[in-house]
């Protein structure tokens, strides 16, 4: 049986494996995530048709929906590494979780922002309180709460796993909110305008959409690479193969 | 030794959180003045017609006691942590989340239950028809304890930090999102003669739920924030 996969992961648990794998993986991650969004760039700007109705105004979507697919893709990332971290005390997935939470938060405000750009020429309005907008900006408050809570405690690794535990309830909470969010607003009124759904989109315009989105998959894997490694070096900051690292920079 | 039985120790908390509370009464009604002052601020601040201050009546009482509460929040762990009894709480024999569950309990019934006590004549006071009242009350009635429940969790979490009145706010807003939505639109509801009880029957739904797991959840923050 191939049980070399188990116990590499199990391996790769240990930071100064992490640390060492982080490093030579993350330059790869940047290359290929930078390849991807020129290509999807240069597809969804360039070679796309631009909309019949919404002339070149759309095109912000190649930005926008990647952004919010990784918005929820991180926090769900984000809650896996709270449960690993809690329920086995895995220090790396304390790390992960916690330094996915800045990542993520970024997403969503570039989702929030750029929505609004888009809102404007196309509802007439920067802002209006429709379910996913709402949702979506709820889904920043937690993140903002996740970040917040880690950053309370004096102790790091007491924070990380008491802002897991807040990570893990915001999860339960997450489809809750959309529904009743969902509920309240069908309550005053029918939902007026609909995103564009990605199954009835035209090939020219789906490709560099799916190409973003791996770009911006693979852009977070390699922002996770040298955040997590930081965060190790400051976190293992006693252990004897830090001060390895620090003596082989120091003697360069 | 033996340990007393669950019932005595779950009594014996409520009565001492009663006690305490009891001893320092001029703090229950913090809230209440609290609530009030805010209920006057609006017919200031948006002007004092009837139809406007009618329309927004149920969402700001439901708003302002929500924000009453979370100002009452803080202090649920903060004496016991101070004075030490809190970890004497956790040492107990008896298992942890029901005794969490009646202190939650007694803060609900020092904080909210004056809040729900009163928000008749805050309803009132911006002139909300006298019909929808009993709405209202009912889902006060649902939703503070509800609020009690998710936010003892998150004092819990924060009850190792310094500084924690902010970060409770930004924690426990999101979360409550569903509670304000379901109690107001019950109220909004009522007010258009539309049939109210399905938001009312998710938020006792929700409170059936959040009455099982809040204490498990928050006995097992608290185990984190202290790192017992």
């Amino acid at each position: 049986m191939a049980n070399w996969i188990p116990l590499w992961v199990h391996k790769l648990g240990s930071p100064p494996l992490f640390y060492r794998f982080a490093g030579a993986a993350r330059p790869w991650l940047l290359a290929l995530a930078v390849l991807a969004a020129a290509g999807g760039l240069y597809g969804g700007l360039v070679l796309a048709p631009s909309d019949y109705q919404q002339g070149d105004a759309y095109r912000i979507i190649f930005i926008h929906v990647p952004s919010a697919w990784m918005s929820l893709f991180i926090y769900g990332v984000m809650a896996v590494a709270s449960f690993v971290a809690l329920v086995w005390r895995v220090k790396l997935a304390e790390v992960v979780a916690m330094e996915s939470a800045p990542v993520g938060a970024a997403f969503t405000f570039i989702t929030l922002v750029t929505g609004s750009l888009w809102g404007k020429p196309m509802w007439g309005t920067w802002w209006t309180w429709d379910a996913r907008l709402t949702s979506e900006l709820v889904l920043l408050f937690l993140y903002l709460g996740v970040i917040g809570l880690y950053h309370a405690f004096e102790d790091r690794r007491q924070g990380a796993r008491a802002a897991a535990f807040l990570a893990l309830i915001g999860i339960v909470n997450v489809p809750i909110v959309h529904f009743s969010v969902n509920w309240w607003n069908t309550l005053h009124q029918g939902s007026t305008v609909r995103i564009l759904g990605p199954s009835k989109m035209a090939p020219s315009m789906l490709w560099p959409l799916l190409t973003m989105m791996a770009a911006t998959k693979l852009y977070y894997l390699a922002s996770l690479c040298s955040r997590v490694r930081a965060d190790l070096l400051a976190l293992e900051g006693g252990k004897d193969w830090v001060r390895k690292i620090a003596e082989a920079e120091g003697s360069r | 030794m033996s340990a007393a039985p669950l019932s005595r120790a779950c009594a014996a908390v409520l009565r001492r959180d009663l006690t305490l509370a009891w001893r320092r009464r001029g703090d229950i009604a913090m809230p209440v003045l609290y609530a009030l002052i805010v209920v006057t601020l609006f017919p200031f601040a948006l002007g004092p017609e009837d139809a406007l201050l009618q329309r927004i009546a149920s969402g700001v009482v439901l708003v302002t006691v929500l924000l009453a509460m979370l100002l009452a929040l803080d202090g649920l762990f903060r004496g016991d942590l101070e004075d030490g009894s809190l970890e004497q709480l956790m040492l107990a024999p008896q298992p942890l989340a029901p005794l969490l569950g009646m202190k939650i309990l007694a803060h609900w019934l020092t904080t909210a239950l004056p809040l729900i006590v009163i928000a008749p004549l805050l309803a009132g006071m911006l002139h909300l028809p006298l019909a929808v009242q009993p709405v209202l009350l009912l889902a006060l009635l649902l939703a503070t304890p509800l609020l009690s429940l998710l936010g003892a969790v998150l004092v819990a979490l924060t009850a190792g930090t310094r500084r924690s009145g902010m970060l409770l706010a930004l924690m426990l807003l999101p979360l409550c999102v569903p509670v304000v939505i379901f109690a107001a639109g019950a109220v909004a509801a009522a007010q258009q003669g539309l049939p109210w009880i399905a938001p009312l029957a998710w938020l006792g739904a929700a409170l059936a739920m959040a009455v099982v797991l809040a204490p498990l959840a928050c006995a097992a923050a608290l185990r984190i924030a202290l790192d017992a």
